[in-house]
């Protein structure tokens, strides 16, 4: 399972100094269930995802991946997580089943039971009749089959997906979603990015809405749109968006330096 | 980084990484098929235009033919060829044809002749006298002059050849008269010199190459460093697939490790086919230069000749620290490239830092020593040439001295690459928009309590380059001299760590460690440099034996101190002063700065190199040892005492002695004191007994002082670490 407890993540920028890319984001996702991140671009989705693959590390704050703390055992949440991504490429000069071959190596299995696990998976994804094109000639949908076969080659139970159909025409998106699905029914923990809508309607048990790094909302969707009283998600998101922006000017101002007590 | 790199994942990146290489056709094209074609394809169109350069015949006017005497003969019978008989072979007489003219005709017109020459109507223009003759009979002195154009390179051989001839000519006279007068050869030559060269044309072969590869060898294996590295960092971090191996369970150490051994691979791989494929074209050109006439022919043949075999096994075995250096210093810089673009710009720095270090082995004056020894690239360099020369016995005194220090650089330069693969900054680099003000604003805004490490190192270089136009500056006005000057670059020492600290850092006081130490600091310090003394002076000794200073440069030392305002304004100036400026430098700053990275040894090390080498650029080189050693002891010092003043009383403490030493051992109520314990004591040597226990109590010192570090993280952790501020 993944549990996240007030993580907050800063970047320096030149021009405007420390940046808050995630603030104060607290959520959790339980086996078999699917959570669908949902936010505009720069909301802090990616940032929030890197910091559970533990390539970014936390400000503050704590995130449990698969039993391990991302900041104290990287490695350890690494070997059980699967992570991919718009921009998790995939090799140019190696073919898909090498691809696969090599990441199921460094997660350290044994030959005999890794060729029984691609043989499985190539079947799954139906990868048979590319497995020997090299990476610069696949097509889009054979690429990002390859990523995800690459993604879960050594079973992890903790997948984090970043946005996966961006980019994607609909039949290959769809394709996509459809075996995100079926790893779920599987009992995977399953995070999931998204800007869709429409993706997290259909393919998510729990919906965390974020922007501007903070979380807006979070619950069943259902139980969103009985909370804020909007007729679909489409409407509960713009909602969330008007009512942050709305606020913005005053969630800002305690975090300057200048401080408030003056003003009274 | 806490664990060891498995030795397994290592080999599986490294495998992947070079099938990559290999499956990429540029690569391959670059590292096995160019090197393959380009040279025999070189060769062929030099010795293109090499033939139509050498078979065309060059005119040489002659003027005034008919004053030439019939013997011995100048001119062949025909008059279109110099005489056969004055040249080695009748080939060799075919290259100049010779153009008779009357002397009516513009030739013997000197401005005329010049410009026919420069025109190129003819090669060279000889006149003969027209009372050659008369001369000849008087056994006078004749001159022939020779009409040339030097900047012309045909014309200038063509002179060149017109001499051997007339010499030979000459011999030819003489020896007619010797015979007329029956005089033997030695009336006229007494002395032939019978030059006996002991080199082998072996040896004549491998001078040409140890001079020149050196150079190919170090430009091929930064070469062939530095594009697959691009690639393989650079590159995947463009392509995207950098961030799905960061996600791997691999380590970042793994990771790193595994490319750096492909890169170096391909380096080394790349390096031996050009330097093979090159050394058989040479040895092909050479033996179709054996068949061309003349002394250019033979020396040709002689300079492309093959190298040794031992000089191909010496450059195999140096190849590997070489490119285990220029791989990790490229791996480095390709981590820190956004793109495959604008890790091609930093080539060019990289060639141009180069290029100075490896052209001094193109020298034949400059040798081996220490120096050179410890100098990226250079020592490496220098040792190749010595082997290949086959000066076994400078090899092999300076072969660990090069090597260690080769592996100590690759070592570092691999760690930063390895810390480059730690920052989040470098490995998730965005394109932003550069603006100097929003740049300059940020450095001021965002500034953190301590400098950055970057900024420690640009502080020394600020140092560094301010010192050496304040001495450029000293040594052209005449007016400062002695202490003023030593006094002039103290202050540029100061201010550039002052300006910094004030401007670029939240807390300038605990940057430059301004704050009262324990007083056990302060005693350790005093005792520190009456335990370290001895040792000092006996390492003082050794470098002193092994870089002898020059007669000249030891009375310029002795005079400054000596000179001048007494022994406290001198002590003010060489000790006290230096104490200060350079502690606040150093200590202060620069260690502050590189401390940052927490790691504790690596900063202190590298805070006491920089101090020594500022020394060489400030007085003598053999300063870099000691400096260096005293440096390491410094920043320890700071680092536990967290206060600049043990350091200062260190520094001041120790340089008083060094001045005050000489005064005091010319005066005649410490002569019995002195000996009793020094074995010199002008120089301030120690007899052994004061070594001994020199050594013992130095050794406790410095373990006490580095124990401490357990106190203070107990201490500092109750503090906590300070986070940047929003």
């Amino acid at each position: 399972m993944i549990h996240v407890e007030h993580l907050s993540k800063r970047f320096l920028d030149y021009e405007r100094g420390w940046k808050s890319a995630v603030d104060d984001v607290s959520f959790t996702c339980q086996p078999g269930e699917i959570l669908g991140l949902l936010g505009p671009n720069g909301a802090g989705k990616t940032t929030t995802l890197r910091i559970l693959s533990t390539v970014l590390r936390p400000t503050s704050g704590r995130a449990i991946v698969a039993g391990r703390d991302v900041a104290l055992d990287p490695s350890g949440v690494r070997a059980r997580i699967g992570f991919m991504s718009a921009s998790t490429g995939i090799y140019d000069r190696m073919t898909a089943w090498e691809l696969v071959e090599y990441f199921g190596r460094l997660y350290g299995m044994q030959p005999e039971p890794l060729r029984e696990r691609m043989e499985t998976i190539f079947e799954w994804l139906r990868m048979n009749d590319f497995r020997d094109v090299l990476g610069s000639k696949m097509s889009t949908g054979m690429k990002q089959k390859a990523s995800i076969a690459r993604t879960i080659i050594h079973d992890p139970p903790v997948l984090i997906f970043d946005e996966p159909t961006s980019g994607l025409d609909i039949l290959v998106a769809r394709t996509v979603l459809q075996k995100i699905g079926e790893l779920r029914e599987l009992g995977k923990t399953i995070i999931f990015s998204t800007h869709s809508m429409h993706e997290v309607e259909k393919l998510c048990t729990n919906v965390a809405i974020i922007y501007r790094g903070r979380l807006q909302a979070k619950g069943t969707p259902r139980s969103l749109l009985e909370e804020f009283d909007q007729p679909d998600l489409e409407e509960l998101f713009f909602h969330l968006i008007d009512r942050a922006d709305s606020d913005g000017g005053l969630a800002e101002a305690p975090t300057r330096p200048v401080s408030s007590t003056a003003g009274g | 980084m806490k664990s060891l790199p498995r030795w397994s994942s290592l080999m599986l990146i490294l495998r992947r990484e070079v099938r990559d290489q290999i499956r990429d056709r540029r690569t391959l094209f670059m590292i096995f098929v160019l090197p393959i074609l380009l040279y025999p394809l070189l060769m062929i169109g030099m010795l293109q235009v090499l033939s139509a350069m050498e078979q065309k015949p060059r005119v040489v006017v002659v003027v005034g033919a008919e004053h030439l005497p019939e013997s011995p003969p100048l001119l062949d019978p025909s008059g279109t060829h110099f005489s056969p008989t004055l040249f080695g072979s009748a080939s060799e007489a075919s290259l100049m044809v010779v153009e008779l003219q009357p002397e009516s005709s513009f030739w013997s017109d000197p401005p005329a002749a010049e410009q026919a020459i420069r025109h190129g109507l003819a090669s060279a223009v000889m006149i003969i006298p027209p009372d050659l003759p008369e001369q000849l009979k008087r056994e006078a002195e004749i001159s022939i002059p020779i009409r040339f154009n030097s900047v012309d390179e045909p014309s200038q051989i063509t002179h060149f050849r017109l001499k051997e001839m007339l010499a030979r000519w000459k011999q030819h006279i003489v020896a007619a008269r010797l015979e007329r007068d029956k005089k033997e050869q030695g009336y006229s030559e007494p002395i032939d010199v019978k030059a006996l060269d002991v080199a082998t044309a072996d040896e004549k072969g491998g001078s040409v190459w140890a001079r020149l590869f050196p150079f190919l060898l170090v430009i091929m294996s930064l070469t062939g460093a530095y594009y697959p590295a691009i690639d393989i960092c650079a590159g995947e971090k463009e392509r995207g697939t950098m961030e799905t191996l960061l996600i791997s369970p691999a380590s970042r150490l793994e990771i790193v490790l595994g490319k750096y051994f492909t890169v170096m691979l391909v380096s080394i791989a790349m390096t031996i086919l050009n330097l093979l494929s090159m050394g058989l074209t040479g040895v092909q050109m050479a033996s179709q230069f054996q068949g061309f006439p003349g002394a250019v022919g033979r020396r040709a043949s002689t300079v492309l000749a093959a190298p040794t075999l031992q000089s191909a096994f010496w450059m195999l075995v140096l190849l590997v620290p070489l490119s285990a250096f220029f791989s990790a210093v490229s791996l480095a810089l390709a981590v820190l490239a956004r793109s495959v673009k604008e890790g091609q710009y930093y080539l060019t720095p990289m060639y141009i830092t180069c290029m100075p270090l490896v052209l001094l082995t193109l020298s034949p004056d400059i040798e081996l020593n220490l120096f050179f020894s410890i100098l990226p690239v250079t020592g490496v360099a220098l040792l190749l040439r010595a082997l290949i020369m086959g000066n076994y016995d400078t090899a092999a005194r300076y072969f660990l001295p090069v090597l260690i220090p080769t592996l100590v650089y690759a070592a570092v330069a691999l760690r930063w690459a390895a810390d480059q693969f730690q920052r989040e900054d470098v490995l998730f680099r965005e394109a932003e928009r550069f603006s100097l003000a929003a740049w300059l604003k940020h450095l001021i805004r965002d500034r953190e309590p301590k400098p950055t490490g970057a900024q420690a190192i640009l502080c020394f270089t600020i140092i560094l380059s301010a010192s050496w136009f304040l001495m450029l500056y000293l040594a052209r006005s005449e007016s400062i001299t002695g202490l003023g000057s030593v006094a002039a670059g103290q202050l540029v020492i100061l201010l550039p760590p002052l300006i910094m600290a004030v401007m670029l850092t939240k807390s300038p006081l605990q940057t430059l460690r301004i704050a009262w130490p324990q007083t056990r600091y302060l005693l350790l310090a005093v005792g520190l440099v009456v335990a370290l003394n001895p040792i000092v002076s006996e390492l003082r000794l050794l470098v002193e034996w092994l870089f002898p200073i020059s007669q000249k440069l030891r009375e310029t030392l002795a005079s400054l101190t000596s000179e001048g305002p007494g022994l406290i304004g001198t002590l003010g100036v060489l000790a006290l002063l230096p104490a200060v400026c350079e502690e606040f430098a150093f200590r202060g700053y620069i260690l502050s700065g590189l401390e940052q990275k927490r790691r504790v040894r690596s900063a202190i090390f590298l805070s006491a190199l920089m101090f020594g080498f500022l020394h060489v650029l400030l007085s003598l080189f053999q300063q870099l040892f000691n400096a260096t050693l005293l440096g390491v002891v410094l920043g320890l010092l700071a680092m536990r005492s967290k206060s600049i003043l043990p350091g200062i009383l260190f520094h001041f403490l120790n340089n008083a002695w060094a001045v005050s030493l000489p005064r005091l051992a010319r005066m005649k109520e410490f002569e019995p004191v002195f000996g009793r314990v020094f074995r010199s004591p002008a120089e301030g040597l120690y007899h052994e007994s004061f070594l001994v226990v020199s050594v013992i109590a130095s050794s406790a010192l410095i373990y006490y002082l580095w124990q401490i570090r357990f106190e203070n993280r107990i201490r500092s952790s109750e503090v906590g670490t300070p986070e940047p501020a929003a």
